[in-house]
């Protein structure tokens, strides 16, 4: 193997440029999450696996109507009969947080999928060999990201509307430079590698190398980067349902859920606790099954 | 080292005025009218006129970028017409807290990650593993969500900090805590990682073998080097911290650009919403290209360029 | 024995109990502030100190004639004086006018007013003042929303300095009420002049007994004393000018922020009380909660366009209207602490008509005949009832800045009932101000919640219900019969039977469910067991301005 091909994604971007990092404003473990050991990897797995089953099958789950409850159980503690306890409206909130999955996963992919898309166009046409499409291309992706994601996400909110659709467009907008650079990266790094140079030795014209041989081998690695970065997006997107600006209530998003629990905070506390431990579970299942099949894949890519 | 500074200077400008030209573009590839997308949610007779005479929308396309740009660098943010007030005075009104807040969180972060690091790295043990634990569950934790949590145990049950305000010391320790967390367990990363790799330099063992002590190593030397390529994340930093101040105001009602950002975003205040996010835009930009240069400046190889 | 306010303080909670006898935890509340009442009640009032008060709302608008935030109005009363003011009994004090009379045609107002009120930027306040008010709300292009409450009204005449005649077009019963009213409110003619007033700041001259020091957006409106007041009204518990130095509210929109923000001592009063936190406030001797005007003026109610398809058919209005039990709905968002409603007029309401209670509601059974008969037959992926492939789905627009008190809980409590009982989908949605507006203008708003601007009960009735209030104004045709109905007893001058046509308005506006009485609105207000003169006002149905405020020594 030559010896870029020993680098990750992330060590693949220079480091030394702040703006690289710039977009990860909700924060997402990029450069660490080294080597863990495999059972993390085996419980994170199954997390995500038991999440799509939720997201897909959610009566499996729970018997409980996650927008009909009986209001003569408001606010009742976790316990035999509600797992979670009971909101306000008498609704479960274990049935709430199952339901709930279906917005998180659907608006986080569905971001991930707009910044990935456009992201994956632009880091391909500056990740060949002209300085000045990399170059104009290189500056827009420093130009988005000098606006922080969560606020350049707001403003392309005010311009479309709230809704779902509309804060995925929103947040992977905002994510267009961080996908933009790690393909860009990756094109690179495989337009650089030797059997790469070799088939241009061979005869071969620079567009048949590209669809032969890059192109393949940029799209082989999307599948990596959306689970890497989805646990970010699912983070950002989580904090704009939190200010109103997602799903609307009584939807069980888990962002809307939180905002709703801060009326009743000082009596009941598990309104509040319990869709933000599904956000965070969720975020970290991603990211470690993300960092590790990056790192088991990172061999075979260039 | 001048030329480098000096290009840098130049990046930044052209990264300035990309973003303002963008946010210009924006608003011209919208579909509907630059003056109904102005106005926000607000109707009244002679608006739209009031509008386009502000904005030029009579003259042509470059004249009325000109006038964009040079307003725009004058500080003229143009007029809310929800709010019935010049945008700089809505903005400029709120920005205090919320810088106070992403700068004393700024501050927090630095502090914890530095710590954290300086013990942890390169060890072996079982701190260092609850440590890295840590780092993951806060990078990955939503900071409106530790707000919540926070509040309930410091604020409902032990009592020890006030729900809300932006008045005195006491006010300010939650809502700083909560933003600095999620930032410090990405920051602790980083650090972490550049200290290790220092610590395998061979100038580490000359002073080692000079047997100076572990922690003297580790604070005058590693750290040193390794504070080096965390500077360079200050920019991406406070561009951070500005936009999960927006949240955690929300969280706590601390008053901000967060209250004013969100209630322009829910009135379609298109003027306020461009300012907010083009000044964080400036100061993101600003901060990096200052930390880049004290980087230049501070590093001894770049400075005998 | 007790002192007036406490003494006023306490009869308004009296009121209140009989009104809720059944509830225990408003009685345990009582009982404390029964033992304050008791101990401060050989304290006098004392002058000085400054008040801060957190308050949900922060007004769109600070004019009281462009405003029409319920929760606006009685920020306003701080620095806006009437011509007379409304007695707790429904009868008038004076205020700024000292005297009034009504001619025999029912046509003609005639105040003389006080010869000593100055306006806050030393303008004088005359006969001319006054017209000049009327005449400002009276146009038009001035796009006043007090003007509502002009809709007899003709012109007015300067008959003297300090006397002035309200000439109407046509008898108006509640004509007299509305001049009582803080939207009528009179603003200097200067600065009335000066355009844009909401903004408030000192540019906003009224003659009331605070100042309007200054706005900070997002944060407080901040008032100082009026030195100079001593046109109190009539029913104020003191004369002169306020005891308080200085009264800032803050706007602190979250319940447990305003909640943390007294316990901690940052306010000393507070507005929007959350039910779950009464307790707190009711039980600690630190603290006093006060409840009240409940249900003197309307409901809080959903206002269904009866033109507008699918509610345009009266089975889908009534199936919407019978199809969820609202008892244990408004029991768990407000624990007890209000009733719900049977009519469009408050239960405590002179005007109230009682014939409702148990008329109407929870008849899931006839909900579903209605809504089969109508043709909603079909059923689709989620449980809703379609017809010819289109879900029975109505939107409930609530504009934003009017969301307090909990309501749109309550809304999506109805909105789970009704999904479940009768697959009828109710659609709420926090609306902007603006799109608000345009859909009123348009005539094309859908389910609008709302607790009317306390004024005359005819006059209440036309503004939901009229041919010419603020909901059906834009509409071409609405019922013939209710208009009909409210525009006689607007224009009627016996008492009898103006209650009995406001009776029969109530009763049809609720029997072809044109409106759904939710509930009884009381306000909440916690404070310092230092705090005192706190009560409600009756003209305003909200608390009342800071005026007779004042704070006891430690």
């Amino acid at each position: 193997m030559t010896a870029p091909s020993h680098r990750s994604f992330e060590q693949a971007v220079p480091l030394d440029r702040p703006e690289d990092l710039a977009g990860f404003e909700t924060s997402l473990p990029v450069i660490a999450v080294q080597r863990r050991p495999p059972l993390a990897f085996i419980v994170s797995v199954a997390f995500v696996v038991l999440l799509i089953a939720a997201a897909a099958v959610p009566w499996l789950f729970t018997h409980f109507d996650p927008l009909v409850g009986d209001f003569t159980e408001g606010l009742k503690p976790p316990g035999w009969a509600h797992l979670f306890g009971t909101d306000r409206l008498g609704r479960d909130v274990f049935a709430r947080t199952i339901y709930g999955t279906r917005y998180s996963l659907l608006i986080g992919f569905g971001g991930v999928a707009v910044g990935l898309g456009l992201g994956v166009i632009l880091g391909i046409i500056a990740g060949q060999r002209n300085r000045i499409l990399d170059e104009c291309v290189s500056r827009l992706f420093d130009m988005l990201s000098s606006f922080p994601g969560v606020l350049l996400a707001m403003l392309i909110v005010t311009f479309l509307g709230q809704g779902m659709l509309n804060i995925a467009i929103a947040v992977g907008i905002a994510g267009i430079p961080k996908f933009g650079r790690v393909v860009r990266a990756q094109t690179q790094l495989v337009r650089d590698a030797d059997y790469v140079t070799q088939a241009t030795v061979y005869g071969l014209s620079q567009w048949q190398v590209f669809l032969r041989h890059v192109l393949p081998n940029v799209l082989v690695a999307i599948p990596i980067i959306a689970t890497v970065y989805i646990g970010s997006t699912i983070l950002i997107v989580s904090g704009l349902s939190f200010l109103g600006l997602g799903p609307q209530p009584p939807t069980p998003e888990w962002g809307v859920m939180l905002a709703e629990s801060r009326d009743v905070l000082r009596v009941a506390w598990w309104p509040g606790v319990f869709p933000g431990l599904a956000i965070t579970a969720t975020v970290i299942a991603f990211s470690v099954v993300g960092n590790f099949l990056q790192k088991k894949f990172e061999g075979r890519m260039a | 080292m001048w030329s480098r500074i000096i290009s840098r200077l130049f990046t930044s400008l052209v990264v300035a005025w990309a973003s303002v030209t963008a946010t210009f573009v924006a608003l011209h590839a919208l579909p509907g009218r630059i003056q109904d997308i102005l106005a926000g949610d607000l109707e009244y007779p002679g608006l739209r006129e009031a509008i386009a005479a502000e904005w030029g929308l009579n003259r042509t396309l470059p004249e009325q970028y000109l006038d964009f740009l040079f307003r725009i660098f004058r500080g003229d943010f143009g007029t809310s017409y929800v709010l019935r007030q010049p945008v700089i005075e809505v903005v400029g009104s709120q920005l205090l807290p919320t810088v106070e807040l992403a700068l004393t969180a700024g501050v927090l972060a630095v502090v914890i990650a530095g710590g954290i690091a300086l013990l942890t790295a390169g060890r072996s043990n079982f701190s260092r593993e609850v440590a890295s634990v840590l780092e993951l569950v806060f990078a990955s934790t939503p900071v409106f969500w530790l707000g919540i949590l926070l509040l309930m145990a410091f604020s409902f049950n032990l009592r020890w900090f006030p729900v809300s305000g932006a008045e005195g010391w006491k006010s300010i320790v939650l809502p700083s805590i909560t933003l600095a967390l999620p930032t410090a367990g990405l920051l602790t990363q980083v650090l972490r990682e550049a200290m290790e790799k220092t610590l395998d330099q061979p100038f580490v063992t000359t002073v080692r073998a000079r047997g100076v002590g572990e922690f003297i190593i580790r604070w005058r030397h590693v750290l040193r080097h390794a504070l080096l390529p965390a500077v360079t994340l200050g920019g991406w930093l406070i561009g951070g911290l500005l936009g999960g101040a927006v949240i955690t105001e929300k969280v706590f009602g601390r008053p901000g650009l967060g209250t004013v950002t969100l209630g322009a975003v829910l009135t379609h205040d298109v003027p306020v919403v461009l300012t907010v996010v083009l000044l964080a835009a400036f100061i993101h930009v600003a901060a990096s290209t200052l930390l880049d240069i004290l980087y230049v400046l501070i590093d001894p190889r770049l400075r005998a360029q | 024995m007790f002192d007036a306010p406490a003494t006023r303080a306490l009869k308004k909670y009296v009121q209140v109990m009989r009104m809720k006898n059944n509830s225990l935890l408003v009685n345990g509340i009582a009982v404390a502030l029964l033992g304050i009442g008791a101990a401060q009640a050989a304290d006098q009032p004392i002058s000085g100190g400054a008040l801060t008060w957190g308050v949900t709302t922060e007004p769109s608008c600070f004019d009281p004639h462009r405003s029409s935030q319920q929760a606006a109005f009685f920020v306003a009363r701080n620095y806006i004086d009437s011509l007379i003011a409304k007695k707790t009994d429904g009868t008038f004090a004076p205020w700024l006018a000292t005297e009034w009379s009504i001619s025999a045609d029912g046509k003609e107002y005639t105040y003389k007013l006080r010869e000593d009120v100055v306006f806050h930027d030393g303008e004088k306040f005359d006969a001319v003042a006054v017209k000049a008010n009327f005449d400002f709300i009276f146009k038009p292009e001035n796009a006043a929303t007090a003007v509502s409450l002009l809709q007899t009204f003709d012109h007015a005449e300067v008959v003297s300095p300090y006397v002035v005649k309200l000439v109407l077009s046509k008898p108006d019963s509640s004509f007299l009420e509305s001049t009582s009213n803080v939207k009528l409110g009179l603003i200097s003619p200067k600065a009335l002049e000066k355009g844009d007033l909401c903004g408030g700041g000192r540019a906003l001259a009224g003659t009331g007994p605070f100042i309007f020091e200054g706005y900070t957006r997002g944060q407080s409106a901040v008032f100082v004393r009026n030195p100079a007041y001593k046109w109190g009204p009539g029913n104020a518990a003191h004369e002169g000018p306020a005891y308080l130095d200085r009264v800032t509210f803050r706007f602190l929109p979250e319940y447990a922020v305003r909640t943390g923000a007294l316990t901690s001592g940052q306010v000393d009063l507070i507005e929007g009380v959350q039910p779950t936190d009464a307790p707190l406030f009711a039980e600690q001797p630190d603290f006093k909660l006060l409840t009240g005007p409940s249900g003197a003026s309307t409901s809080f109610t959903f206002n269904i366009n009866y033109t507008r398809p699918p509610a345009d058919d009266v089975r889908v209005r009534r199936a919407l209207r019978d199809g969820f039990d609202l008892e244990p709905i408004v029991k768990q968002v407000y624990l007890g602490t209000v009733p719900r409603a049977w009519s469009i007029i408050g239960p405590a309401n002179p005007a109230y008509n009682k014939a409702l209670v148990g008329s109407w509601g929870n008849d899931i059974a006839g909900a579903n005949k209605l809504l089969d008969e109508a043709g909603w037959t079909g059923r689709d992926s989620e449980g809703f009832r379609t017809k010819d492939g289109k879900r029975l789905s109505i939107e409930v627009g609530y504009p934003q800045p009017y969301v307090r008190d909990n309501r749109d809980i309550l809304i999506q409590g109805v909105q789970a009932s009704l999904r479940k009982n009768v697959g009828l989908d109710l659609n709420l949605r926090l609306i902007t101000a603006g799109e608000y507006a345009k859909n009123n203008a348009n005539g094309t708003w859908t389910i609008y919640p709302n607790t009317d601007n306390p004024s005359d009960p005819a006059r209440e009735l036309w503004d939901m219900l009229g041919s010419k209030g603020f909901l059906y104004a834009n509409i071409s045709n609405p019922d013939p019969e209710i208009t009909r109905q409210i525009d006689e007893a607007l224009a009627s001058t016996d008492p009898v039977r103006k209650r009995e046509l406001t009776d029969a308005v109530q009763k049809r506006g609720v029997d072809q469910a044109f409106i759904v009485p939710l509930f009884a609105p009381s306000w909440f207000l916690a404070a310092k067991s230092t705090v005192n003169g706190l009560s409600f006002e009756a003209g305003l149905d909200s608390p009342s301005s800071a005026y007779d405020f004042w704070i006891a020594k430690k």
